[in-house]
């Protein structure tokens, strides 16, 4: 009974076997083909080259699995910085107010990006708004200029808008984040580029999985007095009486100067932040897209396996009825 | 009525309740801030800030930047903080004949006024010290 099973089965398969050049399979995508293939069941697939594909996924998924630990303790260290990074530019938001609105003639635009890739869109989206301000506010009469930071948008923008790049600034997290070093940066920013007002725009970390880009406007002591005397936020500043130096324009230099600073401070570690969440996210969807592939690819080796079985017991079984018979 | 002060350096809130009355040092002198002080954005100068509390005065060393003052709110951005009772009063000793040392050695304009400035916050801390004993 089992024989006479078995030699229809034999018979089922003998026609549709065909000889395909191995070399064409190897070449083309893995996955697929071998979906196509199976049913049929020809041993022109060995089990060696799915067995190292699934060894070298199970490798990634190892390191992605990793990455994802690394960016989470590093995120726990930043994120308590952040935190109390937040409350410094407040008081200057309530004092000199946030116009993003503000109509200036130099404007330039401070990107904060990351020095390392893998962690999902948010230089992307940075360099996108970066652009967009770019192109709202050039004119006849504005101009733009960029001051980078950071690896990713340097590559990104300097394709495009090479000639208005005033300052690329690279290999921030080597230095420790403080608020010297920081004050430092923005000591060499300020020195270096003329400007009406600053923008800067960052990834502001709300929560692991949100990250949302935001432009933070600085503006320099002229423009301060010139909106003050518009009214508005700003009016109120004249109610306050300066005192502690020479003159006013100097304490609202000064102050200019100071808020630059802390708000480049914090800017930089929310973005700090939202790195190293994008990344975690970004290293845990990798790590489970590969438990998938691994999955395909363990039913696709299983089959292979039992297909190469089946014909090698086909040939046996043939062979063997072809000598008695 | 009492006056809410913060006082916010970059790396964290040091003080954040309710006083009596302020004591502050900014480049023009020495300014005390009673309940329902006109509105004032100054700078601060590199001293101390002495707080009373029920009759009970703290100090703090500030190491300069700005104060606002308007509606019974102080707020005080500082680039470094450090309350009395938290400062050392060996090391602080210690850090101030450094600066002084450091002082005397400095050549060119640079080092110069960048020895000056050490040796007033150390200087500051000392006195900071001293003021509450």
């Amino acid at each position: 009974m089992a024989m006479a099973a078995l030699r229809r089965e034999g018979r089922r398969f003998a026609p549709m076997i065909s000889p395909r050049p191995i070399t064409a399979l190897r070449s083309s995508p893995l996955a697929p083909s071998l979906e196509d293939e199976c049913p049929i069941g020809v041993r022109y697939i060995s089990t060696q080259v799915v067995r190292n594909r699934m060894k070298s996924v199970k490798n990634i998924q190892k390191i992605t699995k990793a990455m994802k630990m690394v960016a989470a303790s590093k995120l726990r260290a930043i994120q308590t910085k952040a935190e109390n990074s937040r409350g410094l530019w407040q008081p200057f938001t309530a004092l000199l107010g946030d116009l993003p609105s503000a109509n200036v003639k130099k404007n330039v635009v401070v990107t904060i990006s990351s020095d390392k890739g893998l962690c999902g869109g948010i230089n992307s989206t940075s360099v996108k708004i970066s652009k967009g301000f770019h192109k709202l506010n050039s004119g006849p009469e504005k101009e733009t200029k960029y001051v980078i930071l950071g690896e990713k948008a340097k590559a990104q923008l300097v394709r495009d808008s090479k000639k208005d790049i005033e300052l690329i600034i690279t290999e921030l997290q080597k230095n420790p984040l403080n608020y010297t070093q920081v004050s430092v940066l923005a000591d060499e920013i300020l020195k270096n580029v003329e400007y009406d007002a600053l923008r800067i725009v960052f990834n502001k970390f709300h929560s692991v999985v949100s990250f949302v880009p935001t432009v933070s406007t600085v503006l320099s002591p002229e423009i301060v007095e010139r909106e003050a005397e518009s009214g508005g936020k700003l009016g109120d500043l004249d109610s306050y009486e300066v005192e502690g130096g020479e003159t006013k324009g100097e304490i609202l230099q000064n102050l200019a100067e100071f808020q630059f600073s802390c708000v480049m401070f914090n800017a930089v570690l929310e973005n700090a932040c939202s790195e190293q969440g994008a990344r975690m996210s970004a290293m845990d969807s990798s790590s489970r897209n590969a438990g998938d592939m691994l999955d395909r690819l363990t039913l696709t080796y299983n089959r292979t396996r039992q297909a190469s079985i089946t014909t090698e017991l086909i040939e046996i079984i043939s062979g063997a009825s072809a000598l008695e018979g | 009525m009492t006056l809410n002060l913060c006082v916010l350096t970059p790396n964290r809130i040091v003080w954040d309740s309710e006083v009596k009355e302020i004591i502050l040092s900014t480049n023009s002198g020495q300014i005390g801030v009673l309940p329902n002080h006109a509105s004032i954005a100054t700078a601060v100068d590199i001293g101390i800030l002495r707080i009373r509390l029920n009759n009970q005065w703290l100090t703090m060393a500030l190491m300069g930047s700005f104060a606002r003052i308007g509606n019974n709110e102080i707020t005080i951005l500082v680039n470094d903080a450090e309350k009395g009772s938290d400062i050392d009063p060996q090391e602080a000793q210690q850090a101030l004949e450094i600066a002084e040392a450091n002082l005397r050695k400095a050549e060119g304009k640079r080092q110069t006024i960048e020895e000056n400035l050490a040796l007033r916050r150390a200087r500051t801390r000392v006195e900071a010290i001293n003021a509450i004993l």
